[in-house]
């Protein structure tokens, strides 16, 4: 066991933790009431994964409905409460738990070398909240499924059907729950840091999670509070959003954006520090620009509190309050640059080894960056005024939601499969997935942009003939994803029976997690290990001690030694 | 493949500046493209503020369209250049650079600057729609479950179904709703506003095509939101009088001097008069000389000027050729004043108007 470096600080809290508890060994303790991190974070994936197959559907149903100008399917009440219902579930079933909840508790103790979270019955609490919140959610089409969209804008969700109550219950249990993980995840990320782990020191994955933490329980706060009036109001009459009895529908749109806009941050920074650690440990580079990265995504954190009105420039406000608001979204593309930047000057120069999670980094970059950019013109007010509300900000935020949030997602569950299983999944089929669900996504949302300037609105379940045909591209493309998905099922279930056994680092990569067998033991690390510098110089020795060393961790690591690859 | 040292600041090879030519042209002939396109969001544009909007477009456009280049296209060139080679042994490793603090002093900066620009050129169309010229004509808009109703001065009923308006006249649209939230949008003006019960909010257009256009609820509104459709039909400003005298309009057939004198004037009040002449006069000319132009002459003296003995329609300035210009509107070679009608003036506006016009003289 080699001895600490000097500078390495380890006090009395680790000697007195290195008592392990027993792994549990009851079926219940250990896979469905279970504290320990991994297993939760497993839990998370899969309840979302269900979620995210629904709504999938749900999406399905829509453009299928859309394959006519005169609506191909559903009547208008059914097409109304299918788009709400799958907005919302994307929203608040899918991304926000897989991005904290599922990669968050999965990737982040092993990252900083931690044995748990700070509070693993909160963490358990937390988790048993979610999927009762979504069945409420998707109970609620019993009843009548709320049907004004997911942003439920009253007056119109006053006069909602009954299931809008289950929708106020169902929002307002994930917001604690996600309320829960992101205070657990804080405190975990301050005071769980392995010993000699400095803030600079820390994998960009947990730089991502550390910003997106306080979003969770600070901007949630709102939501709650909106959510509840809303409830209410319906409920008991209380007139905090009926004009008509002198409620203010505008005090809705301020509440629910203040929380909806940090919440787009929710879903995407994790997904940023997924991209952060895929692409230096595929070109086989340190990251270009590690603090850049790690403080834009700070930056980026505290930029999105003062941006919600963006949401509302048609809405009714004084007008110069307009101004501000479109300066400060504006701003946030500076630090979001300087992110896109480092990551291509990773790729630069690197010896990129064109697995699948690489893809779907690169990808990534492509459609965020389209995504970003339409953005510009939606926070420029006069622009706005002719786009808000129309097929143009579909397109925009399906282009960060799912070119940004979904994308990262499928590069970081390729990436840490293998962690997660032991196995390896078929690569072949992998890449072919990529290229489907690329090429679907891009033909998909792309014509919606046109659609939305020439004049389509969004939320409608019939339109004018002359939008026929993008109309019926974007439906076709969209079976193309699904298909995709299909696929990614196929593989992963074919990977859990025949995979290969992924031994504890197929990627050779340089975190912690890496460092210990696949799939992880319980514990983590018997011993908590020492760590000497940042985790991406593939030139050097690993930065770390004490780690009692995994099967097979050692050869899939490059050296001192290793070759730099001729580049041109 | 020879094993070679790596120069990792020097290396880039010609490839690079061939590629980063590429970037210039492709975004050099989409840029001239995006800019020369008359319609550059796939629309026509009906009349102000389309025309600048769609300049603003233009621009966005232009600048999403380098952005997008430089990042894809270097990006594909990395991902092709740079793969990892077939024969490089299983512990290759790129070129170990963390950081290049100039570059990214650069990559900070540009982005920086043109974020400044867009803003700055966000805030000008955003200052010119502010202070656009409006109020020559008021139109309410008032949005239901599921259609929409127009409410114009002097008419008694509001109207349902389509709405009209003149062509070439300064328009102000305020809307609001009688039940839930609806969206007030004109694709082909590019303009909308929320229409929210409670709340009225406004904006200004100017038809300049005659023609039949869309507007069309933006805000979901309930299970027939997708139906809630109506046309604004622009009418050339005769149409426009007939359709107005069709629904109701008080006098809206009357024309001519004959009309103006009519106008009971003796009744009129002078300091009424000032007050009407603030809000509906005084956007387009001032109390100055009438060379004190605003957008018509300054009506200061009228009545007793002698270097303009005449009026502009070519008759003497009495009270009643005065108020005959008021009743029925002018075309001037830089705006068009609207007819009283249009302008929501009664008869007793008119007399006020000339009392005040009359006293402006006298001093």
């Amino acid at each position: 066991m080699a001895t600490l470096a000097p500078g390495v600080q380890t006090g009395p809290y680790h000697a007195v933790l290195d008592h392990i508890h027993p792994e549990p060994t009851s079926f219940i303790r250990k896979y469905i009431f279970s504290i320990d991190a991994k297993v939760i974070g497993i839990q998370y994936m899969i309840t979302a994964g269900v979620f995210f197959t629904i709504a999938g559907l749900l999406a399905e149903v829509i453009r299928t409905q859309l394959l006519s100008p005169n609506g191909a399917i559903v009547s208008e009440a059914t097409y109304n409460q299918i788009y709400s219902m799958h907005g919302s579930a994307m929203v608040w079933m899918v991304v926000i738990p897989l991005m904290t909840g599922a990669f968050g508790n999965f990737v982040m103790p092993m990252q900083i070398g931690a044995r748990d979270v700070a509070f693993p019955w909160l963490n358990l609490v937390a988790f048993w909240i979610f999927p009762v919140a979504g069945v409420i959610l998707f109970s609620s089409f019993l009843i009548g499924a709320p049907d004004a969209g997911w942003t439920e804008y009253p007056p119109i969700s006053l006069q909602g059907p009954p299931g809008t109550n289950m929708w106020c219950i169902a929002i307002f249990l994930v917001g604690v729950s996600s309320t829960m993980t992101g205070i657990n995840f804080l405190v975990t990320i301050f005071k769980m840091r392995a010993p000699g782990m400095t803030f600079t020191r820390m994998p960009l994955f947990v730089w991502a999670q550390f910003a997106t933490a306080p979003l969770s329980f600070i901007a949630t706060t709102a939501l709650g509070a909106a959510l509840a009036a809303l409830f209410i109001e319906r409920v008991f009459g209380v007139p905090f959003y009926d004009p008509a009895k002198g409620g203010s529908p505008i005090l809705w749109q301020h509440m629910f954006w203040f929380y909806s806009h940090p919440a787009v941050y929710i879903m995407i920074i994790p997904g940023f520090g997924i991209i952060s650690e895929v692409l230096p440990t595929f070109s086989r580079k340190p990251i270009f620009g590690y603090k850049m990265i790690a403080f834009s995504s700070v930056a980026i954190a505290l930029l999105s509190f003062a941006v919600w009105a963006h949401h509302m420039f048609t809405s009714g406000m004084v007008p110069w309050l307009q101004l501000p608001f479109m300066i400060i979204t504006m701003l946030i593309a500076i630090p979001t640059g300087i992110k896109i930047f480092s990551w291509m000057a990773t790729l630069w120069g690197g010896a990129i080894n064109w697995k699948t999670p690489a893809l779907y980094a690169t990808g990534f970059l492509i459609t965020f960056t389209y995504g970003g950019l339409t953005g510009f013109f939606l926070a420029a007010v006069p622009a706005d005024y002719h786009e808000h509300g129309t097929y143009f900000v579909v397109a925009h935020f399906h282009y960060v939601l799912y070119g940004g949030s979904i994308m990262s997602l499928f590069a970081g569950l390729y990436y840490w499969w293998p962690k997660m299983t032991g196995r390896m999944y078929n690569e072949r089929l992998g890449q072919i997935q990529f290229w489907m669900t690329f090429i679907g996504f891009n033909c998909t949302f792309t014509p919606m942009h046109w659609l939305g300037l020439m004049g389509m609105p969004r939320r409608v379940a019939t339109y004018d003939p002359q939008y026929t045909f993008w109309n019926q591209f974007a439906s076709v493309s969209s079976y193309v994803m699904a298909l995709g998905f299909l696929l990614l099922i196929y593989l992963l279930v074919d990977s859990l029976v025949r995979g290969k056994k992924a031994g504890p680092n197929p990627w050779g990569a340089r975190t912690l997690e890496w460092m210990i067998s696949s799939p992880a033991p319980y514990y983590n690390y018997k011993k908590i290990p020492a760590v000497l510098a940042a985790p991406y110089d593939f030139g050097n020795p690993l930065p770390y001690i004490g780690l009692e060393p995994a099967e097979g961790a050692v050869e899939a690591t490059p050296t001192a030694s290793s070759h730099p690859v001729p580049t041109h | 493949m020879a094993q070679r040292v790596v120069r990792p600041k020097t290396n880039l090879g010609p490839g690079f500046w061939y590629v980063t030519a590429l970037i210039v042209v492709v975004s050099a002939i989409m840029v001239y493209f995006t800019e020369t396109s008359p319609w550059p969001i796939g629309l026509i544009p009906a009349g102000d503020p389309a025309g600048s909007i769609d300049d603003l477009f233009r621009f966005l456009g232009s600048v999403a369209a380098c952005i997008f280049n430089v990042v894809v296209i270097y990006t594909i060139y990395f991902a092709i250049v740079f793969r990892r080679p077939k024969d490089a042994p299983a512990n290759a490793i790129g070129v170990q650079i963390h950081d290049a603090p100039v570059l990214e002093f650069w990559w900070t900066a540009i982005p920086t600057v043109l974020i400044i620009i867009l803003a700055i050129y966000s805030v000008k169309i955003w200052h010119d729609l502010q202070n656009t010229q409006g109020d020559v004509l008021t139109v309410e808009a008032i949005g239901y479950q599921f259609g929409f109703q127009f409410r114009y001065p002097k008419l008694a009923n509001p109207v349902s179904g389509d709405m009209h308006l003149p062509v070439d006249t300064p328009t102000t649209i305020h809307v609001t709703s009688r039940d839930v939230i609806h969206g007030f949008w004109l694709p082909e003006f590019r303009m909308k506003a929320d229409m929210v019960p409670g709340l009225i909010n406004t904006y200004r257009i100017t038809p300049t095509h005659t023609g039949t256009f869309r507007i069309v609820c933006s805000e979901f509104c309930g299970i027939a939101h997708s139906q809630m459709r109506a046309r604004l039909i622009v009418d050339s400003q005769q149409d426009f009088a007939k359709w107005f005298a069709a629904q109701g309009g008080s006098q809206a057939a009357g024309g001519g001097a004959a009309a103006g004198a009519a106008v009971a004037l003796s009744s009129g009040s002078a300091t009424t008069g000032q007050q009407l002449f603030g809000q509906k006069c005084s956007m387009c000319h001032s109390v100055g000389g009438f060379e004190q132009k605003i957008v018509g002459p300054g009506l200061g003296h009228i009545f007793n000027d002698p270097a303009h003995p005449k009026l502009v329609n070519n008759t003497a300035p009495t009270p009643q050729d005065v108020a005959a210009i008021i009743h029925n509107g002018y075309q001037g070679d830089i705006g068009t004043m609207p007819s009283a009608q249009v302008n929501g003036l009664s008869n007793t506006d008119i007399a006020n108007l000339v009392a005040y016009l009359v006293s402006l003289s006298k001093k």
